[in-house]
C-alpha cells in the first residue's frame, strides 16, 4: 500500500494501513478460500472477487451519486430525473445484476456432484472428531482411518459425508465449498485439488462443546504417492516395537482402550474412537486439536477432557508419568 | 374506502356503492399474478421432489412439464398485465399518480398496484424456472 509511504504523517492513514496489512496475510494460509488449491476452490474465489468489486464499483457509485445530489448539485431534480434514477437504479439494474448473478450461480451450483474419477472417501461426523473410509474404484472393503483426509492432486474425488449424532459442516477452504453432514441423510461433495500440499478442514457447523476443537488436515499427494500411502495404509498395524512401545502396548491393553479404539492385527477392535492402527502418520492429534510430539500424545492420553471439553474419552490421569510416556511411544511409533 | 360517509345525497350514495363493487372485481384482480406465482412456484418444488426424492416420476418428464406450466404461467401473467396496463391507462393519459379520490382515479390506481405485481410476478417465475434450464437433473 503506497499510500501509507507518501503521508506517514497523517496519524489515521498510517494506522488503518498498519491495520489493514494483517488482515490481508489473513488472506493466504493452509484454511484460505481465498488462497485456492483445487478446482472447487478456484470457482468461489472468482465469485467472491467478482462480487466484492461488483459491491465496490456500487458502493462508490451510490454514495458518489449521494455526494453529487447533496453537496454539489443541491437544486431540486426535475421529476424526469428522479423517475430514471427510481426506474433505472432501483429496479431495471438491480433485476439485472441478480439475473446475472442468479444465472451463474446456478450454473456452477451442479459442480459439487460431479462425478469422480474412481476414489470415494466416506466421511462420517463425530463428537468431535472425523471417521474417514477410503473406498478405491472397485473395493469391497474400506480403507479405515480418522482425523485426516488425503486426496490425491490432479483428480476428482466424491466424497460421501454422514454424521452419527448432530449436525456437522465438513469445509476445507482451500479446496472447495462447505457441506452439511446431517444424521442418517447422506450429502454429497466432488472435489478435484490441484496443488499439493497440507491444507486445514475445519468443522463448520457449530455441534457442541468443542466444535472449535474439531478440525483436520488435508493432505494433497501427487497421485503415485497418494497410491502407495493408500497401499501401505490398508494394512495391519506394525508390529516391530521397541521396548518402550511394547510396554506400552501392554498398557493399552490393560486400560480397556480396546473397547473403544481399533488397532488392526491386534485383539483391539473398537468402533466407538477413532481407529488408531496408523494414528503415529497422522499430523495432528485429537482431531486438529494437539501436534504430534511425544508430550501432546501423553497430554491427550491425561488430560483429554481439558483439552477437548465434554469429549467421549475419559482422562487417563492415574497414570504414571513413566506409564504414560510408554503409552505415548507406543501409539506415536504406530506409522 | 369508506368515502359513502362524506355524501349525504341519497344519489351519490348509490352511484358511489355501485362504483365501489364494480371496483371489489379490479381489487381481486390485483391478487391474480402473484397467485399464479405462488401456484408455479408449489407445482415446480413439489414435482422436482417427486421426482428426485421418492423417484416417482423421470425427471426428463418433470422438466417438460414444468417447462410447459412456466410459459402458460408467464402468458397468463402477461396478459394480466396487458389488462392491468389498459385499466390504468397510462399510456393514454400519460399519468403516472392518482391524487384525486374519484372512482376513476381508485379504478386506475388498481390498475397500476396489477401492473407492478404483474411484473414482479413475471420476474418470480422466471427466477424458479431458471434452474429447471441451468441444472437440469436431480444433481
Amino acid at each position: 500500500m503506497p499510500r501509507s509511504k507518501a503521508r506517514a504523517a497523517a496519524r489515521p492513514k498510517a494506522l488503518s494501513a498498519a491495520l489493514t496489512l494483517p488482515l490481508l496475510a489473513g488472506c493466504e494460509g493452509a484454511q484460505s478460500a481465498l488462497a485456492p488449491a483445487g478446482e472447487d476452490a478456484a470457482v468461489l474465489a472468482t465469485l467472491f472477487w467478482v462480487m466484492l468489486s461488483g459491491a465496490v464499483v456500487l458502493f462508490l457509485a451510490m454514495n458518489g451519486l449521494f455526494f453529487y445530489l447533496t453537496r454539489i448539485r443541491v437544486q431540486a431534480q426535475s421529476e424526469t430525473v428522479a423517475r430514471w434514477l427510481i426506474v433505472g437504479g432501483g429496479i431495471v439494474l438491480p433485476f439485472v445484476v441478480i439475473s446475472a448473478l442468479l444465472v451463474w450461480g446456478l450454473s456452477i451450483l451442479p459442480d459439487h456432484r460431479q462425478a469422480g474419477d474412481g476414489l470415494r472417501i466416506r466421511v462420517t461426523g463425530e463428537q468431535w472428531w472425523w471417521r474417514v473410509e477410503y473406498w478405491p474404484e472397485g473395493a469391497t472393503e474400506p480403507v479405515i482411518s480418522a482425523n485426516e483426509i488425503r486426496l490425491p492432486a490432479g483428480q476428482r474425488t466424491e466424497l460421501i459425508l454422514d454424521s452419527a449424532h448432530v449436525i456437522h459442516s465438513f469445509w476445507i477452504p482451500a479446496l472447495g465449498g462447505k457441506m452439511d453432514m446431517f444424521p442418517g441423510r447422506e450429502t454429497f461433495l466432488s472435489l478435484r485439488p490441484t496443488q499439493p500440499g497440507t491444507y486445514r478442514g475445519q468443522c463448520a457447523e457449530f455441534c457442541g462443546a468443542s466444535h472449535a476443537w474439531m478440525a483436520f488436515e488435508a493432505h494433497v499427494m501427487a497421485p503415485e504417492a497418494f497410491d502407495d500411502w493408500l497401499a501401505a495404509q490398508a494394512g495391519p498395524a506394525q508390529t516391530a516395537l521397541s521396548d518402550a512401545a511394547r510396554r506400552g502396548a501392554g498398557i493399552f491393553t490393560r486400560e480397556g482402550c480396546g473397547a473403544c479404539h481399533t488397532i488392526r492385527g491386534t485383539e483391539h477392535i473398537g468402533v466407538v474412537g477413532p481407529d488408531l492402527t496408523r494414528v503415529g502418520s497422522r499430523t495432528t492429534l485429537g482431531a486438529g486439536r494437539l501436534g504430534v510430539s511425544l508430550d501432546a500424545y501423553r497430554a491427550w492420553i491425561t488430560h483429554t477432557g481439558d483439552l477437548k471439553p465434554e469429549v467421549e474419552m475419559p482422562a487417563y490421569d492415574h497414570l504414571s508419568e513413566a506409564e504414560a510416556t510408554d503409552l505415548a511411544q507406543y501409539l506415536r511409533g504406530l506409522e | 374506502m369508506n368515502d359513502e360517509s362524506n355524501t349525504s345525497d341519497r344519489p351519490r350514495e348509490d352511484e358511489d356503492r355501485h362504483a365501489f363493487a364494480a371496483e371489489a372485481h379490479s381489487l381481486w384482480r390485483i391478487t391474480f399474478a402473484p397467485t399464479v406465482w405462488a401456484l408455479h412456484f408449489v407445482l415446480c418444488y413439489g414435482l422436482v421432489s417427486l421426482s428426485c426424492a421418492k423417484e416417482l416420476i423421470p425427471i426428463a418428464t418433470v422438466q417438460a412439464v414444468l417447462t410447459a406450466l412456466s410459459l402458460l404461467a408467464l402468458a397468463i401473467i402477461a396478459w394480466l398485465g396487458f389488462r392491468s396496463l389498459r385499466q390504468w391507462r397510462v399510456l393514454v393519459t400519460g399519468q403516472l399518480e392518482h391524487p384525486e379520490g374519484t372512482p376513476e382515479s381508485r379504478h386506475r390506481f388498481l390498475g397500476h398496484a396489477a401492473f407492478l405485481l404483474s411484473v414482479i410476478s413475471a420476474i418470480g417465475v422466471i427466477f424458479v424456472s431458471m434452474p429447471l434450464i441451468l441444472i437440469g437433473g436431480c444433481q
